[in-house]
């Protein structure tokens, strides 16, 4: 093996680390609020898409703008489907919730082909960041590197944030048992919100990293993230969807396998799953192989999970 | 007695669907507005086909239009004119070059291939309950569109389908969704549709009254998966045209949305909601093209394009919040409670 | 001229409950005043739990009334009546297995209504129970059933009520252990706390409790005192509702 294939499969390698941090970030904001609500939010992706189209419309405004305005309309919705939907749904079947979350999903993506068209629009967020640097001999992307720092404070924070502090406490015991939690006086509906907000300041930075860490996701449209949050729910579920760390890596291992997936498989063969338009082939059959040898998840401690349940 | 009342929740489905079909093909109606009555009624047979295993098991399966993709891409890749195959499907297999299918021969296909697949697919997943088998049978369709839409040895790959005859009009359209209405409504009532309600309904103690889950679940997944094959080919020949997108995640949110909206757990439900959601999608089409007076008065003009998307997702989002069951609230169809027709029907006081 | 008798802590006043359509409980009256030890007892399925669970909020009653100090509390969350003075300890603890012991403690100061005195408020259920001071950072499902029944009262005390509900605390726990905690119900309502304790082990509640109220079907057979406990006559008439 030569030394520049090496540094190559390093650098794909680094790449997967990436898109792997980013699929976790959002398995974190799924999970969060699968945690307190038992809900499976399919519309997450409808969030990063709102957030990336608050960036496109903001070219000519500061970074700083920019990017705040992004919070501030990812948070708006959250808080939005939140009271909209989520609490009247609070007691409903799964399948209505799924489904409706399906609903919102599609709902927000037909308004925005209302609004934007289907003809995409450009988003740069920082452009020093899509710049290539020389680290030890490998070259790689700012946002590559900065991708991977960012993604792994924000699950620093977080955890401190769920182990030392009081609505931390609340929120881990609300995702266990609801019932009894409220008996003790722990407010649900507070920590429903920070729930909500948390996911949601998560979404938004998604929205702020995606379009300068994936090359394709510079174009925001509005099936905007909608892939990626198809297989983070698959990477959560097969994860482990009921508890947060399990939950992360099941994104995370995800992200990891479709980056390194697609470095590695040849770009055309005349057979399924010989060439890289089959990538998503590949991921979904890996996906149904494990749901069926470990359907509780593959970083679950236990055998009992919300997978039967619900 | 029982069979009598049975046989009323039957009349209501296809008693629609019949008169849905003639009102179409009546003088008066145009072109236009009969393709919107055949493509609603090929949305009923996919819904119905699809409620035949979500209904009675209660699983919900995000992957059911694989079998309709499959189904589909089948009549309409052996309905193709031999001759022109070389341009529209380049690289097919020989022997699926070479031949040709009638109309009728190629919806008994789809219904075969949509069944074996589902079949194959079935045996691993159906041990699976839940989010489990939801999601699995959601990687099911990533891998059908993706198969489908790259693999030029068995269809046109990345192209689109073209040249497919359009034989499903009225009679195909109504005699293909009353069909598909009838049989799942026979399977219903059988023993093994009786059986996996009860499993659904207490999976434990239908386990211990001797039930096997796992099987009777299979055989509805197989049945489903059958039906939605052959609504697959009535679907393509309509359309004339297909590609991998067509039979992808939009097909699978419509079709999902309107079975939830009509009430999951009742063939009325599949039946209502393909039609009040078609019927709704129609109707802003027309506004979309200024054919509706009041909306152009109120708007000035004609609907925003596009928005005809937003209106059913926002009626299906609305409905699911405001009556989680459905609009029937998963009851079949029942006649009005009149006495006196009760007694007619009874033969006897009430 | 004598002192009039201060108001009940709590009060029940035709209380019914259903579920669904049936009633649990029906036309239910009963006080418990400051100070005292009030037990329930009943067959299964007598409405003992749903009542507590009516008077912390956990359900809504379809009739009836229920006050504390005076003031009525139907209808509130359990958010807002755990702030006001009222604790639960639940029907088989409900302890969280996976949180650490001080974990479950700290999440009762959930139902605090300051914040302040937070910290004596741990210590002080420490020294009531000081197994919980050693196992601090153990698993809590790790814990013996007697020590998670301590825990679940620790943790009901830690927000400050004055008023403490129990729903069967000797359920599963052997006899010796079932003496500790009645040591511990004195020991609480010594320090000043009012008692509502539901329990299944009839002679020993009415033998403990200045007053046991009997419960069957959901209404209201009888009132026992201490001294009816020997009476077997009585008892079994208490429960047969002859």
């Amino acid at each position: 093996m030569t030394l520049a294939s090496t540094t190559t499969q390093v650098q794909t390698l680094l790449d997967a680390t990436a898109l792997g941090s980013i699929y976790g970030l959002m398995a974190i904001g799924i999970g969060l609020v699968f945690g307190v609500l038992r809900l499976v939010n399919f519309a997450y992706g409808q969030l990063i898409m709102a957030g990336a189209y608050a960036l496109a419309l903001t070219q000519d405004w500061s970074i700083i703008a920019s990017i705040a305005l992004c919070f501030a309309v990812v948070l708006g919705l959250s808080l939005a489907m939140e009271f909209a939907a989520f609490r009247p749904l609070r007691r409903a079947s799964p399948t209505t919730m799924l489904v409706a979350t399906f609903a919102i999903s599609y709902l927000l993506q037909s308004i925005a082909l209302v609004r934007f068209g289907a003809i995409g629009k450009i988003v740069v967020v920082i452009p020093g960041l899509t710049q290539p640097v020389t680290i030890g001999g490998l070259h790689v992307r700012w946002i590559t590197v900065v991708t991977i720092l960012v993604a792994a404070g924000v699950f620093v924070a977080l955890t401190l944030f769920l182990r030392r502090t009081s609505i931390g406490l609340q929120m881990r015991a609300a995702s266990i048992d609801s019932d009894t939690a409220r008996l003790l006086g722990v407010r649900a509906n507070a920590v429903i919100t920070v729930a909500v907000l948390v996911s949601g300041a998560i979404a938004a930075l998604v929205a702020v990293i995606l379009p300068m860490a994936v090359p394709e996701r510079i174009l925001v449209t509005p099936d905007y993230a909608l892939r990626e949050t198809i297989i983070v729910l698959v990477g959560v579920v097969v994860g482990g969807i009921d508890r947060l760390l399990s939950a992360t890596l099941g994104g995370f291992a995800m992200g990891f396998l479709v980056g390194t997936l697609s470095g590695f498989l040849p770009s055309s063969g005349s057979w399924p799953f010989t060439s890289s338009v089959y990538l998503d082939s590949a991921v979904f059959v890996l996906v149904i192989l494990v749901l069926l040898l470990r359907p509780e998840g593959l970083f679950t401690r236990s055998r009992r999970s919300a997978v039967e349940r619900v | 007695m029982r069979r009598a009342r049975d046989l009323v929740e039957l009349l209501g489905p296809l008693g629609l669907l019949v008169v849905v079909g003639v009102v179409g093909s009546l003088g008066f109606v145009s072109p236009a507005r009969q393709t919107e009555v055949v493509s609603a009624l090929v949305s009923v047979a996919i819904v119905v086909s699809l409620y035949v295993f979500v209904g009675n098991s209660g699983v919900v399966s995000f992957g059911h239009i694989s079998f309709v993709a499959v189904g589909a891409f089948a009549a309409g890749v052996m309905t193709v004119p031999v001759a022109l195959k070389p341009t529209i499907t380049p690289g097919l297999f020989s022997v699926l070059a070479k031949h040709s299918l009638g109309n009728v021969p190629s919806l008994a296909l789809a219904a075969a291939v949509g069944g074996a697949f589902a079949l194959l697919v079935g045996i691993p997943l159906m041990r699976l309950s839940g989010l489990a088998a939801s999601i699995a049978t959601f990687a099911v369709l990533g891998v059908t569109h993706n198969i489908l839409g790259n693999w030029t040895k068995i269809g046109p790959g990345a192209l689109t389908l073209t040249t497919v005859p359009q034989t499903t009009g009225l009679l195909q359209g109504t005699i293909g969704a009353v069909g598909v209405a009838g049989l799942a409504f026979a399977y219903q009532r059988s023993r093994y549709g009786r059986r996996l309600r009860a499993a659904r309904e207490d999976p434990a103690a239908a386990r211990a009254a001797g039930i096997d889950i796992h099987r009777e679940r299979l055989w509805a997944f197989a049945l489903s998966g059958t039906l939605c094959g052959f609504a697959g080919g009535l679907f393509v020949h309509q359309a004339g045209t297909l590609q991998a997108s067509d039979v992808y995640l939009d097909l699978t949110f419509l079709t999902l949305a309107m079975l939830v909206v009509g009430g999951v757990g009742s063939l009325w439900g599949a039946v209502v909601g393909a039609l009040v959601v078609s019927g709704l999608d129609s109707f802003l089409l027309d506004a979309e093209n200024g054919d509706v007076g009041f909306v152009n008065s109120l708007l000035g003009k004609p609907l925003w394009g596009g928005s005809r998307l937003v209106g059913v997702a926002l009626f299906m989002a609305i409905v699911l919040v405001l009556r989680p069951e459905g609009l029937t609230r998963g009851r079949e169809f029942r006649l009005p409670r009149l006495p006196r027709a009760r007694r007619l029907l009874r033969g006897s006081p009430a | 001229m004598s002192t009039p008798e201060p108001a009940p802590l709590l009060e029940l006043r035709g209380l019914e409950v259903r579920h669904g359509s049936v009633p649990a409980v029906r036309n239910l009256d009963l006080d418990v005043r400051r100070g005292e030890i009030v037990g329930l007892i009943g067959p299964n399925g007598a409405g003992k739990s749903t009542t507590l669970h009516a008077i912390v909020g956990a359900v809504r009653p379809s009739a009836g009334d229920i006050a504390l100090r005076g003031a009525s509390i139907r209808g509130q969350p359990p958010e807002r009546i755990v702030r006001s003075g009222v604790g639960l300890v639940p029907e088989g603890r409900r302890i969280f297995a996976e949180l650490t012991v001080e974990e479950n403690l700290r999440l009762g100061l959930a139902g605090r209504h300051t914040k302040e005195g937070a910290q004596e408020a741990l210590e002080s259920v420490a020294d009531l129970f000081p197994v919980l001071r050693d196992a601090r950072k153990r698993q809590a499902g790790l814990l013996s059933g007697g020590q998670q029944q301590q825990l679940a009262i620790g943790r009901a005390l830690v927000a400050d009520p004055e008023l403490l509900l129990l729903d069967e605390p000797s359920l599963g726990l052997a006899p010796a252990i079932v003496d500790t905690v009645f040591e511990t119900l004195r020991a609480i309502r010594d320090r000043g706390l009012t008692i509502l304790l539901v329990e299944q082990r009839a002679q020993r509640t009415v033998a403990f409790a200045d007053r046991t109220y009997v419960l069957a079907n959901g209404e209201l057979r009888m009132a026992l005192l201490p001294r009816d406990a020997n009476d077997t006559e009585r008892m079994v008439a208490a429960y047969f509702g002859t």
